[in-house]
């Protein structure tokens, strides 16, 4: 088998000039190009083509409509990296269908979780498929038991068997949805981002041309991203397609086992994009830097961008040293901002210089919401530092505002709203939590906070209390019902918050301690640890608070994981008897 | 996915080194079925250093995400390399389902076998 080519012989290089996924595969799919799936040993395990991906999508639509699935319907996908997601998503897509990709669990002991998200996302999206790979064929059964709307389920075996009638293709056109995103919101409440083939094209546009990563024929994509996370299913497959460049695949965890493999893909097969939140950066360089091959070369590495966590300069910083040597060229990081609410992409820095940094008084940022000039840029105490995340994406509009939604000047601290092409028409059946984010004129309420910088964001952080963990989105609320669910402290009596110190974000969990002596109140807090890893797959820093003391609450009488936060960082909540904390990575 | 196209990868000099380089690729592969006390020694070696202070020691009924002080990366990446030591792939549907260093050396077992 030999390796699918960078470029294609004779069909034209088009760069996002299409009205839909149908259209761009189509049309891709008459040149040469396409993916490839590796092993974590950097095995190639499977090729496709565009050709055959489209392909093997006719058919799987043919025996979709054939079962007389309706047009509009939801098929929900586990969205693992393997050819049977391009059947399914893109079969959906000439079926009519819209896919649903959801994540595959993660982690030991981790099922009761993974079938709860499971139920809540098939109720959300009222799917009436749900297909994945054969290992999870049981869990889609065990889930689906009580939605009798569910008329089929199962692995790849699921659509293989039915039977593959003449009927027409029916393909999603440029008028209709094209996915649905579950990003937003909590498990409890999952909230499904209605994904438009209108505004995926036009996000794509942005995120190809001059104003994103300007692709250019010879170019080449190497990702290990999630499919079911926008960064991975937009950014690495939807972008890279519409401009029909071949992609080299890894797992996640493959990239969580061997970080080393993503970059000797990149040295290996001459890839020139390859994108990842700042802590697979981080991973890469800390475990990556015992396994590197002399003649890595990550020269033709022209687009290493950065999104969906905080952008961190201190790990690029580390990952620039470390793979210099090996041809890494600093000035290709290119730092970006966006969310599944605008399909992906919302802002990218320019190319060719590299991360920027913005340092400011902390004091000022968070007494007065200023971003000043720190006195002392050095002085870690004293001094925040940011990175700039470059300009809002051609017709498209970014505004700051406070609280009473007076539009803020440079350097003054508020929410981001954005308006323009790419904005989501609204949540899934979720019209009230879809009027909560978006107003009647268009502008949507990221719910981040940042400042302007000569026409450039800089994210400071949320105004939302979501946490993100390795550019994960983890809801506050999802961690304190996995405590409360098993009654390990009454209702109300937790309060899950990240503590953000520059270098990244640690999740802390503060749980009313009802319990006395040391043993205890040790095994209390081994508890609720535990039940956060095995429901939502996080790590956190366990505090006691003293029942005299309680949680701090709102005026309205809800919990302030913000006042919460600043009681923690005050010193005010108790490490567990004999540390808990989790040892270190 | 029976058209799909497997094969072997021609071997490049990147790949090499990175076989080479990777403690974890050509580590022991046993012939024979491993024993239950070669897996349980094999688990509670990899799981020691997660020890808690209060020493209580790791036996077959310790709950690995609870009564351990080991995280969900350090986690996986134990399940990948008993994998690797034992050669044997545990699909992540049982992953899930695995509480207990037990359930886990079962697991273990019981696919060993099967190869």
């Amino acid at each position: 088998m030999t390796l699918l080519p960078t470029r294609n012989s004779q069909l034209a290089f088009s760069r996002a000039t299409f009205r839909s996924v149908p259209e761009m595969l189509d049309y891709a799919a008459r040149g040469e190009t396409g993916v490839t799936f590796y092993t974590a040993r950097g095995e190639r395990l499977a090729a496709l083509t565009w050709c055959e991906i489209r392909d093997r999508a006719h058919v799987v639509a043919r025996k979709l409509i054939g079962a007389g699935f309706a047009r509009g319907d939801r098929l929900l996908i586990t969205a693992d990296t393997w050819p049977g997601f391009f059947d399914t998503f893109f079969g959906a897509q000439y079926a009519g269908m819209l896919p649903v990709p959801v994540s595959i669990p993660v982690g030991i002991g981790g099922k009761e979780a993974y079938l709860e998200q499971l139920r809540r996302q098939f109720a959300a999206s009222g799917a009436v498929a749900a297909v994945g790979i054969d290992d999870l064929a049981g869990f889609l059964a065990e889930a689906a038991a009580e939605f009798p709307d569910l008329r089929l389920h199962g692995g790849v075996g699921a659509i293989d068997s039915l039977p593959e009638k003449p009927v027409d293709l029916r393909p999603l056109g440029p008028d209709d949805d094209c996915y649905i995103q579950f990003s937003s919101g909590s498990t409890r409440h999952p909230h499904g981002v209605r994904i438009q083939q209108s505004a995926l094209m036009a996000n794509l546009a942005g995120i190809t041309g001059p104003a994103g990563l300007d692709v250019v024929i010879g170019d080449r994509a190497v990702s290990w991203l999630p499919l079911y996370h926008d960064m991975g299913l937009i950014g690495f497959l939807m972008a890279p397609l519409s401009s029909q460049l071949s992609i080299d695949y890894l797992t996640p965890r493959d990239f969580a086992r061997r970080p080393m493999q993503w970059l000797n893909l990149i040295s290996r097969n001459r890839a020139s994009i390859a994108y990842s939140p700042s802590f697979g950066y981080d991973l890469a360089t800390r475990r990556g830097a015992m396994q590197v091959p002399d003649d890595l070369d990550l020269s033709t590495w022209r687009v290493a961008g950065i999104g969906g966590d905080m952008v961190r300069a201190e790990v690029l910083e580390r990952f620039a040293a470390a793979f210099e040597p090996k041809g890494f060229n600093r000035s290709a990081f290119i730092p970006s901002y966006g969310m599944a609410e605008v399909c992906l992409a919302i802002t990218f820095c320019p190319h060719g210089t590299g991360f920027r940094t913005d340092t400011v008084d902390r004091a000022a940022l968070g007494n007065e919401q200023r971003a000043v000039p720190a006195a002392d840029s050095a002085d870690a105490q004293t001094a925040r530092r940011f990175v700039v995340c470059g300009r809002v994406l051609p017709g498209h509009q970014l505004e700051v505002r406070d609280e009473s939604g007076t539009v803020l000047g440079d350097r003054q601290v508020g929410r981001i709203f954005v308006k323009g092409p790419s904005i989501m028409p609204g949540y899934f059946n979720e019209p009230e939590a879809s009027h909560a984010v978006l107003s009647k004129d268009g502008w949507l309420d990221t719910g981040d906070l940042g400042y302007l910088l000569d026409g450039e964001i800089v994210v400071t952080g949320r105004a939302k209390d979501l946490i993100i963990v390795h550019g994960r989105n983890v809801w506050p609320q999802d961690i304190e019902w996995a405590i409360e669910g098993r009654r390990l402290v009454k209702t109300g009596d937790s309060a899950a918050f990240s503590v953000d110190s520059g270098e990244g974000e640690r999740v802390v969990v503060a749980v009313v301690a009802r319990v006395s002596g040391d043993e205890a109140r040790a095994e209390l807090a081994r508890d609720v640890a535990g039940a956060v890893r095995e429901a939502v797959v996080v790590d956190c820093e366990v505090v006691l608070v003293p029942p005299a003391l309680g949680l701090p609450m709102t005026s309205s009488g809800k919990l302030s994981r913000a006042r919460a936060r600043a009681n923690y960082l005050a010193g005010l909540y108790a490490p567990p008897p004999s540390s808990t904390k989790p040892a270190a990575a | 996915m029976s058209d799909v196209q497997t094969g072997s990868l021609p071997l490049r000099t990147a790949q090499n080194m990175i076989v080479e380089n990777d403690d974890f690729a050509d580590t022991l592969v046993a012939r024979r079925p491993p024993s239950r006390g070669e897996v349980m020694a094999e688990i509670c070696r990899q799981l020691e250093p997660f020890q808690t202070d209060d020493g209580a020691a790791i036996t077959g009924a310790t709950v690995i995400s609870k009564d351990l002080s080991i995280d969900s990366l350090a986690v996986m990446d134990m399940v990948m390399d008993l994998e690797d030591q034992f050669d044997v792939s545990i699909p992540m549907n049982v992953v899930a389902e695995i509480h207990t260093v037990d359930e886990l050396a079962d697991t273990i077992l019981s696919l060993s076998a099967r190869r």
